[in-house]
């Protein structure tokens, strides 16, 4: 059965203050993800 | 001296230009060639098609800034390569014909000693009968002219909701084989919002259509992801994101043929149905231009370059899904048969989807083709040009710079609803795009750390954020390096 989204959940998710935070950790997270380096697949990098 | 050519001015030909510009002496020359004036950023093309921004926010023009930082640009489209030159040039070339100015219509052999084709895809709209951008009740967001349209079709129809009819809205893939389910993800989440935003809800049916097996594929297989402290599918965090907002869906779907509010599909249980509309949405195929290739002979070796889209280091041999690996996909993005031309971006052609192929029980291939970003695209232009530049300082090849899909996190930051208080967007990562089974065999060939999806207002503020930060970028202001792609 497919998940719903509770009203908590939704609190959290419109709610300026956690989702100013949440901004920072994201941002952060994603730079982690993307900027965190690239390199080939055939050899060892 | 080197001349390096630049095909395309998009995310993948711009970042190069920028890149060589800045990192090689100006003894060295740097070549744009492309038939459009202005630099887009495309992932806007989203909040140009709700009327939540004007096109010419995501635009600039490309000349005044090309001659202010030393880039030639010559407003042209390539016509064919000619990589061993001909019998009156000794060097190779590209045929362009210019596209505007006093010029129009004039062709020139523009040589190089590099050449990046940075091309992208074909918008393939003809692939399916009766998809024409802003006819039949068919709009597209891939170019912000499409996305201008698919405005205004979407503000007379949400003003006639206003007047009582109630109306059905179609948003996904036109094609069997499309790709980019993510823009179109993104646009039936804005599309849902401004319908509430504008009180008229209820008086719509909102129909996600997509060639795609499971929600959230997204042709990449899907993914499993983490989500607020839960290990998810990607295809339940779709499934919940829909069902939130009252969105229907049909999936397996080849579109095939658009009539005047109808678009005719066949399924993957082989089975001919239509959808009705009054209004959508669908992402056509893409596919490559259909450049021919000549030896200094005259002969057409287009085999040699171009596959569709260009040739380049990547393992082509045609085998089943279960024996794709990870690192069938390029590294270098250099064409094997001429060394000095590169394909980054989308303009290189994949050895094979990511997505599980899937046929219709009447053969037809309905499974979305591997989705072409803008962030793999700035990290494979500035890898290529990276290289360039180290083979003309070092005077002999190198390639130390590689980037695999397959050894590459891509963020992918999707709009659901514009607003500073009232905006949401799903933030998604994934680490490797290409999922590298040997690696991560027990998570879908993904790292699941890397690899997660949040919900909420700070997507809406990340997204903005990127289209200031990736705009600034692009128009090469102080320190614009120290951006990433």
């Amino acid at each position: 059965m497919t998940q719903r989204i509770s009203k908590y959940q939704r609190f959290k998710m419109m709610n300026p203050v956690i989702q100013f935070f949440k901004f920072i950790y994201l941002s952060i997270k994603i730079m982690v993800v993307v900027a965190g380096g690239h390199g080939g697949t055939r050899t060892n990098n | 001296m080197a001349k390096i050519v630049i095909l395309g001015a998009g995310i993948s030909g711009h970042v190069a230009a920028a890149h060589l510009r800045r990192k090689l002496p100006k003894e060295h020359k740097v070549v744009v060639v492309s038939p459009n004036s202005n630099y887009q950023w495309i992932p806007s093309n989203i909040w140009v098609g709700i009327g939540r921004m004007k096109s010419e926010k995501i635009l600039f023009p490309l000349a005044p800034l090309y001659k202010k930082k030393g880039i030639d640009f010559k407003q042209a489209k390539a016509i064919s390569f000619f990589p061993e030159g001909d019998k009156t040039e000794t060097k190779p070339y590209i045929l362009s014909e210019y596209v505007v100015g006093d010029n129009k219509g004039k062709q020139e052999k523009v040589t190089y000693d590099y050449l990046i084709n940075a091309t992208g895809p074909k918008l393939n709209f003809e692939a399916t009968e009766g998809l024409i951008p802003g006819e039949n009740k068919t709009y597209s967001v891939c170019t912000y002219t499409h996305a201008d349209h698919a405005w205004d079709g979407l503000k007379s129809l949400i003003h006639e909701m206003k007047q009582g009819k109630k109306a059905k809205i179609l948003i996904g893939t036109g094609h069997a084989k499309s790709t980019c389910q993510g823009a179109a993800f993104e646009y039936i989440l804005n599309v849902e919002q401004e319908l509430r935003k504008h009180n008229v809800r209820d008086m719509a049916e909102v129909t996600w259509i997509s060639n795609e097996f499971k929600l959230g594929d997204f042709g990449m297989d899907g993914m499993l992801l983490s989500y607020g402290g839960m290990t998810m599918k990607s295809h339940e965090m779709i499934e919940m994101i829909f069902e939130d907002r009252d969105i229907k869906w049909v999936l397996g779907a080849g579109v095939n043929k658009i009539e005047d509010g109808i678009a005719h599909y066949e399924n993957l249980e082989g089975e001919y149905k239509t959808e009705t509309y009054d209004f959508a949405m669908l992402i056509p195929a893409f596919s490559g231009h259909g450049f021919k290739a000549f030896d200094k002979n005259q002969n057409d070796i287009t085999e040699k370059l171009f596959k569709g889209f260009m040739i380049v280091d990547a393992d082509y041999t045609a085998k089943p899904y279960e024996e794709w690996s990870v690192k069938d996909w390029p590294e270098t993005y250099q064409n094997p048969s001429y060394k000095n031309i590169f394909a980054p971006g989308i303009a290189f052609a994949p050895p094979h989807a990511i997505s599980k192929p899937r046929k219709s029980k009447n053969g037809t291939d309905i499974s979305p083709a591997p989705p072409r970003t803008g962030m793999p695209s700035g990290i494979t232009a500035k890898l290529v040009a990276d290289n360039i530049i180290d083979s003309i300082k070092n005077g002999k090849e190198s390639l130390d710079h590689k980037g695999s899909l397959g050894n590459m996190g891509a963020a992918c930051i999707a709009s659901a609803g514009y607003g500073m208080t009232q905006g949401s967007g799903v933030s998604i990562t994934t680490y490797p795009i290409v999922p590298d089974y040997e690696k991560y065999p027990k998570t879908q060939g993904r790292q699941l750390g890397k690899t997660f999806g949040e919900i909420g207002l700070a997507g809406h503020w990340l997204k903005l954020a990127l289209h200031y930060a990736f705009i600034y970028k692009a128009k090469m202001r102080p320190f614009w390096w120290l951006i990433p792609e």
